[in-house]
Order: structure tokens, then C-alpha cells, then sequence
């Protein structure tokens, strides 16, 4: 079999793996590092690695377009990116305007809006608080700059991902790079 | 069937009020093992559950099941009026609460006294009174047991909070008077945090416990968390079993606990004890409990709370006393004698417990929602897994993240934490975030080795995790893995669902399926 190229994102950052099986061992090359490692399948959600004298387990499951991964107790999500659907990494972060989008980062209620619309706000500052599983997550300003959207109103429930607010960040950065701190 | 025959299974027959059903007032991991410690009894069970749980594993395993509302807790486990009622048309003759909810709830407690359901725990003059903090430490105070300096009552007013904060001097703790679990504490090392602080502990503790009442208390840096289970029947008989070690927190919420401690020793531990046991008198307190205590540097020990109920951490007490504390709060409610003397007591080898919550360690341990598409239990000699959770579960929001508890017992702490780290790699849970591989690298860190554990421990020496060498192996070996599984998929058995269906389940045939393609893999 010759060599095969694949792209996923690991915990969202991108990463193209080569993988070259030969008779008794698989090789994967990722970037600079290549582990050539005898492969065995003890079930469908179990792969052993045997390499340089030692053997580790991963386990993988799939769940629509991701695969979980855990190996030594530690759990990766990995998705393929597929080409053409707009999937980025990062690439909603900001809006056209340069706004950047604050998320919640998990299903919850709000609890607190700590924030008024027009408020100048500095780089961590409490925007939104958001209860989750009954504990209170303060949700933070990425940077320094002033609060120009708020898309959500307390005793609301949001889901993960869903934009909270919006923070025009302060232009005076812009020449020297991220100085909002 | 007549009901002297259902219930003969476990129950001593000297025990003439032992009951037929009880109703189990709670969900997760903790609703599991009440209803697995009555069926040894041979005590059938009745589940209740809010509309988020109806698929969740109490509701399986229970002998019935009652819907009692909505997902929110407050119109579902909280409302007292459902449960009682549940519990009167169900038959039961008594609800054990498990712990959270109702379970320190004096209302409630009265409420079933009324209403003569035996509630599973102490009576709720005891609960009353441990349960608020500035009353019980007054109690404990007049009964010489030492407490950490602090106000003498809660406040609303900022003057007030302030002027307390400097006699004390900072750094200081808000805490809530109904508190518990860390919810609704603060810690504030200057003035110009007390009033955020006041505030958010305010909030919080309004919406954990219905009740915003804090108050301050002189904060002990780097303390020890040291804790005795003490268990109390109905007639005045109290013993204690031993301590448990619950220094390892997050959010100041345990997430690792072992017995025994390494910062006692015999004189210590028998004096903790014994303060324990007074402790539990003075609140005239019956059934199980657990009184707190913060050990400083120095080894003063200070009397912290009560927690009037059965313990996450339950487990590592029972495996190294070798008492079931459920069936025991089982038999004390039903007023049986306590059959245990304090010089028949001792600790034998050493107990951990780990608790996996569904958090990310890597994003401030915040919820991570979502479902449970593979799990591994982990099994093995000294190993113990209370779950409440199953492969295609669904983990609802609306509830404390903790998923299940891994304990482990072995005949020393080096041994228990080698047993550990073995089962940690054993328990697989994919398809959310969880602690477990965080806990993994708990007790394989060489400070905790050493046993060198303070309620700083993982700030101290795991704030920046995951780092270390083998983290970006693991990362590569996790991408060899999907890399791998895309290229050379498992082969699906005949009549399986095709790859990539929606309903990708390891039936039993699947399985069979994908060891005959063995090596082709």
C-alpha cells in the first residue's frame, strides 16, 4: 500500500498525517516526526500501538463527522475537515467589521448581564456570567475595547457556541499588534 | 407473596420497623447505589425522575419509576410536595435522599416526619441546626470544639462586610450559610474584591440553595481538608470511622479523596475523632454524617462543617472500615441499634477515590455537555466503579457534571495510587470531556506521592495542565489511531447498520463481527 495523506483537526488545530503501511509495521508521518509502530485491531473501538518496547491503547468511537480518541486516559476530538463546507478553525471569531464574537463555551443559562451596551471594556473583564451545571462561569472579554452587540438576555438558556456579545476592540492596537493588555 | 417473605434477603430479623420500599429522592451515581444497597436488603425501590432523566440508569434499575416534573431541579427533585406525594402513592415508608437536593433540607425532613415517611437521615432539629453554618458553629463552640475564626452571623450590609473583612483580617472567605459543595464561596485577598465577591457568593448560593445568606470567615492558606464519617442510631449510640482526606479540590469542590490521611497520626487521628463524635452529640445528631475539618500547617485542626448526609466520597471509608454506610443508614432510620463499638473499629490497607465529573480540565473545568458514545467501565481486583451512567447517554445540563466514582483499595497508598493511575487508563469515556485524565496525572504527580496534599495542590502544581513530554506523544498516537480507523475501518458484522448510520451501536453482534476481522485490520 502506498502512502496516504490525511488532514484532520486535533482539538481544532489543523494537522496532515501520512500513513504508509508496510508489511508488518504502519508508518505515520506528522510534520517532522515519524512513528513506525505495529498496528493490531482487538475490537472496533480498540487499536494497539507496539513501538520502541512498549505497547499503548487508544480507543476511538465516531459520532457523526468526529472521532474520539483517548489514549492513556487522555481524550482527543478529531475531525476530518471536508473540503468546500467553509469549516474553519478560528475563522468566526470576527466578524466582517473586525468585531470580535463572544461565545458561550457551554450550554447554560444567563445568570448576569455584567455589562451595558457602549461600555468600554478591558481585556478579561466580565461580560456575561453564564450557569451551567449549577455552577456560575464568568465569560470574558478576549480584549480590550467596547461592547457594541448583546445578543442574549438574563434567564435565557443558550446553547455551546452560541455568540453573547459583541466587542469592537480598541483601535489603538492595531499598528503594534496585541498590546490590549 | 406475603410482604414477610419479600423481605427476608440481608435484614437482620431483629429489625421489626425495616421497610418494604423506600423511594429513592435523587439521580446519577448516588441513586444507583441506594437502590443496589436496598435490593441486597431485599427493600424494593421507587425512582423518581424530571422529564431530562426518564432514559437516565435510576430509572432502569428501580423496582418503579415516578415522573416528578420538569428538567429544572426546582420543579422536579426540589419540590418536596412531588416527592412526598410520590413516595405516598408508591407505597413507600421511607425516602432516602441521597445527597444534594433535598438531602439537608430540614423542611423536608419535617415534611416526612409529618407526614411519617421515615426521611434516610438525621432528624431535622439536627439538620436544622448543622445545616445553618453561624448557628452550628456557635453549637460547636459551646461544646469546645475549635472553629476557624469568623462572623458570628450573616449580613446584607457592605459596612458590615467590610469592617468584619479587616478585624479578620485578609485574606478572608465568603461563604454561604446554606452552603455546601463550594457553591457560593469566595475567597478575597483585598478590599476591592469584597464586594464583587459578597455579591456573586450572594447569587450563587440563591440559586444552589434558595437561600442568598453569606458571611465571612478568616481564610487558612494552604490547609488540609481532613473529614470523619461518624455514624449515630436512633438511641444515642455514636461512632466514628475514621477520617477521610479530601484535600485535593477544584473550585473548592473535591475531586480526589483517600483514607487514610498521611498527615495523622494515631494521637491526631484519635483526637480528631473523638472531637467528631462530640461534635455530632451536641447537634444531637442520629443517622450518618460527616463533620469537616481544616488541618493547618502546624497541625491545628479546626471544626468546618457538617455534612448531614451520606458523602460523595462515602466509598473509600467503606472499603478500608469494611462497614456498607447505606445499609446502615438504612437500619438506623428503621431504628435499629448500632451493632458497632468504637474500639471494634479499625483502618485496614489504604482507599482512593476519584471522581469523574463531565468537566474539561483544560478549559477551567467548565460543564462539557453531550453524549456518552463509548464507555469502559473499569474493572479489576480493588477496583470499584459507582456509576450512573451508560454507552448512548445523553449527560442533560441541568445537573451537578459528576458522572461516576472510581475507588480503588489496596493494602498500602503506593499500591492504592499504582491502582489507580491502572484503572484511570482502564475507564474510557469518549464523547465528552471529563477529569479522569487529569485525576491520572493527580496521582502519579510526585508531591502527591509523597503525600504531600493541601487544598492548593492542583493551583500549585497542575494549573497549566496538560504539559509534560508524553502530551504531545499522546497526541500523535491519538492521530495515528483516526488515521489508522479511516484507512482500515472495523468491518461491520452482516445485518450491522452501514458505517456512518446513524445508530452505531456495539451490539453483541457487531462485536462477534469485528474479532473475526482480527488481523485484516
Amino acid at each position: 500500500m502506498s502512502a496516504v495523506e490525511l488532514d484532520f483537526l486535533i482539538d481544532g488545530e489543523p494537522r496532515r498525517v501520512g500513513v504508509e503501511k508496510g508489511e508488518k509495521t504502519t508508518t505515520f508521518r506528522d510534520g517532522p516526526d515519524v512513528l513506525e509502530a505495529e498496528v493490531r485491531r482487538v475490537s472496533g473501538h480498540e487499536l494497539l500501538f507496539s513501538y520502541g518496547g512498549r505497547t499503548v491503547r487508544a480507543h476511538l468511537a465516531r459520532d457523526g463527522g468526529r472521532v474520539f480518541v483517548s489514549v492513556e486516559g487522555r481524550e482527543f476530538v478529531i475531525t476530518e475537515p471536508q473540503p468546500g463546507t467553509g469549516r474553519t478553525l478560528d475563522g468566526d471569531a470576527r466578524t466582517p467589521e473586525g468585531g470580535l464574537r463572544v461565545k458561550s463555551p457551554m450550554p447554560g443559562k444567563v445568570n448576569k448581564l455584567a455589562v451595558g451596551l457602549g461600555d468600554s471594556v478591558r481585556k478579561n473583564q466580565t461580560l456575561v456570567i453564564v450557569e451551567a451545571m449549577k455552577m456560575e462561569n464568568e465569560i470574558q472579554s478576549p480584549a480590550a475595547g467596547v461592547v457594541k452587540t448583546i445578543h442574549v438576555s438574563v434567564g435565557e438558556f443558550v446553547d455551546a457556541e452560541r455568540q453573547l456579545v459583541e466587542v469592537e476592540p480598541l483601535k489603538s492596537s492595531v499598528g503594534g499588534g496585541a498590546h490590549d493588555d | 407473596m406475603s410482604s414477610a417473605k419479600k423481605r427476608s434477603g440481608g435484614v437482620p430479623l431483629a429489625t421489626p420497623g425495616m421497610f418494604d420500599k423506600i423511594l429513592v429522592a435523587n439521580r446519577g451515581e448516588i441513586a444507583v447505589r441506594v437502590i443496589k444497597a436496598c435490593r441486597e436488603m431485599g427493600i424494593r425501590t421507587v425512582a423518581v425522575y424530571s422529564e431530562a432523566d426518564a432514559r437516565s440508569l435510576h430509572v432502569r434499575l428501580a423496582d418503579e419509576a415516578l415522573p416528578i416534573g420538569p428538567a429544572p431541579a426546582s420543579e422536579s427533585y426540589l419540590d418536596k410536595g412531588r416527592i412526598i406525594d410520590a413516595a405516598r402513592r408508591a407505597g413507600a415508608q421511607a425516602i432516602h435522599p441521597g445527597y444534594g437536593f433535598l438531602a439537608e433540607n430540614a423542611d423536608f425532613a419535617r415534611l416526612c416526619e409529618d407526614e411519617k415517611v421515615v426521611f434516610i437521615g438525621p432528624n431535622s432539629k439536627a439538620l436544622a441546626l448543622v445545616g445553618d453554618k453561624v448557628r452550628a458553629r456557635r453549637a460547636m463552640e459551646a461544646a469546645g470544639v475549635p472553629t476557624i475564626p469568623g462572623m458570628n452571623s450573616v449580613s446584607r450590609s457592605a459596612d458590615e462586610f467590610r469592617t468584619a473583612a479587616r478585624a479578620l483580617g485578609y485574606p478572608v472567605m465568603v461563604k454561604a450559610s446554606a452552603g455546601g459543595g463550594g457553591k457560593g464561596m469566595r475567597i478575597v485577598r483585598e478590599e476591592a474584591g469584597l464586594a464583587p465577591a459578597v455579591e456573586a457568593g450572594m447569587r450563587e448560593a440563591q440559586s444552589a440553595f434558595g437561600d442568598d445568606s453569606v458571611y465571612l470567615e478568616k481564610y487558612i492558606d494552604e490547609p488540609r481538608h481532613v473529614e470523619f464519617q461518624v455514624l449515630a442510631d436512633n438511641h444515642g449510640a455514636t461512632v466514628h470511622l475514621f477520617e477521610r482526606e479530601c484535600s485535593i479540590q477544584r473550585r473548592h469542590q473535591k475531586i480526589l479523596e483517600e483514607t487514610p490521611s498521611t498527615a495523622l497520626g494515631p494521637e491526631l487521628r484519635s483526637k480528631m475523632g473523638e472531637t467528631a463524635v462530640r461534635a455530632m452529640r451536641a447537634a444531637g445528631y442520629n443517622n450518618a454524617g460527616t463533620v469537616e475539618f481544616l488541618l493547618d500547617q502546624e497541625g491545628r485542626f479546626y471544626f468546618l462543617e457538617v455534612n448531614a448526609r451520606l458523602q460523595v466520597e462515602h466509598p473509600i471509608t467503606e472499603l478500608v472500615v469494611g462497614i456498607d454506610l447505606v445499609r446502615q443508614q438504612i437500619l438506623a432510620a428503621a431504628g435499629a441499634p448500632l451493632r458497632l463499638q468504637q474500639e471494634d473499629l479499625g483502618q485496614r490497607g489504604h482507599a482512593i477515590e476519584c471522581r469523574i465529573y463531565a468537566e474539561d480540565p483544560k478549559a477551567h473545568f467548565l460543564p462539557s455537555a453531550g453524549r456518552i458514545v463509548l464507555l469502559r467501565d473499569p474493572k479489576g481486583p480493588g477496583v470499584r466503579f459507582d456509576s450512573g451512567i451508560f454507552e448512548g447517554w445523553e449527560v442533560p445540563v441541568h445537573y451537578d457534571p459528576i458522572l461516576a466514582k472510581l475507588i480503588v483499595w489496596a493494602e498500602d497508598r503506593e499500591a492504592a495510587c499504582r491502582r489507580m493511575a491502572a484503572a484511570l487508563d482502564d475507564c474510557v469515556i469518549l464523547g465528552i470531556r471529563t477529569t479522569a485524565g487529569f485525576l491520572k496525572d493527580v496521582v502519579n504527580h510526585p508531591e502527591f506521592r509523597a503525600g504531600r496534599t493541601t487544598t492548593a495542590f492542583i493551583e500549585k502544581h497542575l494549573s497549566a495542565w496538560p504539559t509534560g513530554a508524553g502530551e504531545e506523544e499522546r497526541r500523535r498516537l491519538a492521530l495515528a489511531a483516526a488515521a489508522y480507523d479511516s484507512l482500515s475501518p472495523a468491518a461491520p458484522a452482516a445485518g450491522a447498520p452501514a458505517r456512518g448510520a446513524k445508530q452505531e451501536s456495539a451490539t453483541p453482534w457487531t462485536t462477534l463481527g469485528r474479532w473475526r476481522a482480527g488481523e485484516q485490520g
